[in-house]
């Protein structure tokens, strides 16, 4: 039963956290921010701008 | 502006096509850095967006202009006409009434409308408004089209005239100082460059029409240079007496719900000499994020 309980949770945070990368984050957003954090690519950071001077 | 510090962070630019957006994109988070209208940036703030200013986009740059043919020779002669405005938060807006005040004519001596920059010129050449203010190149646009003229260059109104602002996210200077430096660094290096040379000014205009601005080289080298100081990129720190004069204008005319201080809104501890920073154009990396070029 406690087996059966903990490989519930387990699947549960799996599956949440998926939607949540999917929905909120973006796998390439995630990705990319790994690969910050493992020095393997530069930080990004968006800058708006209107076309005029 | 650079896409890329040489402290090795990539700056990504986001064309908007009107200011609301750019607003809510802030406000959203959907961008960390902006560069917004200045008056614009005391608002967020009043309204409580965690927003600072951190450094100036450009001095000058807008002119007012008015039909070739118009008759208008004066400040005085717009009195009953018609004059675009980019926003009510433009520092545009505020300049209009400044100069109003100045030449003793009532606020609503000028019936202001706002428009978006890019419709300023086809308005003026379709007789629905006498004349425009805006940044540039839409000032120039109707002059080197042949149907419109310069009244005034902002240059000789309002000296060393604000109208757009650096702007980023409050969080982002807690969580990533350097990366705000490493950007702020990296336009008060381009400004000085192309503030060294007109070629410099040249070969930024053929780049910046065809991968940012998407518009005619030509427009984008007449506005570099004619005349040269019509806009400048040097000299780019926020200034406390330039940003109280804006604020309590614009507070007076009702644009800003509130006063605003000016260490509420600017951090300008970001700002370095110009003497210590130097451009160094083979440092430029190669690579792009997402294979961009």
């Amino acid at each position: 039963m406690k087996l059966k309980i903990a490989f519930s949770a387990a699947l549960w945070l799996v599956l949440i956290t998926t939607a949540h990368v999917w929905l909120n984050v973006g796998f390439k957003n995630l990705g990319h921010e790994l690969r910050v954090m493992l020095g393997e690519e530069r930080e990004v950071l968006k800058v708006g701008f209107l076309p005029v001077t | 502006m650079t896409e890329h510090g040489e402290g090795g962070s990539f700056f990504r630019s986001h064309k908007f096509t009107d200011w609301a957006t750019v607003k809510e994109a802030l406000i959203a988070r959907s961008i960390d850095a902006v560069f917004i209208l200045a008056p614009m940036a005391m608002q967020l703030r009043a309204d409580g967006v965690p927003v600072k200013v951190v450094y100036l986009g450009h001095r000058d740059g807008t002119a007012i202009i008015v039909g070739t043919e118009s008759g208008i020779d004066d400040f005085g002669d717009l009195r009953g006409k018609t004059v675009a405005i980019p926003s009510r938060f433009a520092n545009q807006n505020i300049l209009m009434h400044r100069m109003m005040k100045k030449w003793g004519m009532p606020p609503d001596s000028i019936e202001l409308r706002e428009l978006p920059p890019p419709e300023h010129p086809s308005a003026l050449r379709a007789g629905g408004i006498d004349g425009y203010i805006v940044g540039e190149p839409f000032a120039a646009q109707a002059e080197v089209d042949g149907y419109g003229r310069v009244l005034y260059h902002t240059k000789d109104i309002w000296e060393d005239f604000i109208s757009c602002v650096l702007v980023v996210r409050e969080e982002l200077i807690d969580e990533d100082r350097e990366i705000v430096q490493e950007l702020v660094d990296g336009i008060a290096k381009s400004g000085k460059w192309l503030d060294q040379d007109m070629d410099h000014r040249m070969n930024a205009a053929e780049v910046a029409a065809e991968h940012y601005y998407l518009q005619d080289p030509e427009l984008l080298k007449f506005v570099l240079s004619k005349p040269v100081d019509r806009v400048k990129y040097t000299n780019l720190g926020p200034l406390k007496d330039d940003f109280d004069e804006i604020m309590e204008l614009a507070h007076e005319i009702g644009v800003l719900s509130r006063r605003v201080g000016f260490e509420e809104y600017v951090d300008d501890s970001f700002v370095r000499p110009l003497e210590e920073i130097d451009w160094d154009m083979e440092r430029l990396p190669e690579e792009r994020p997402g294979g961009a070029r």
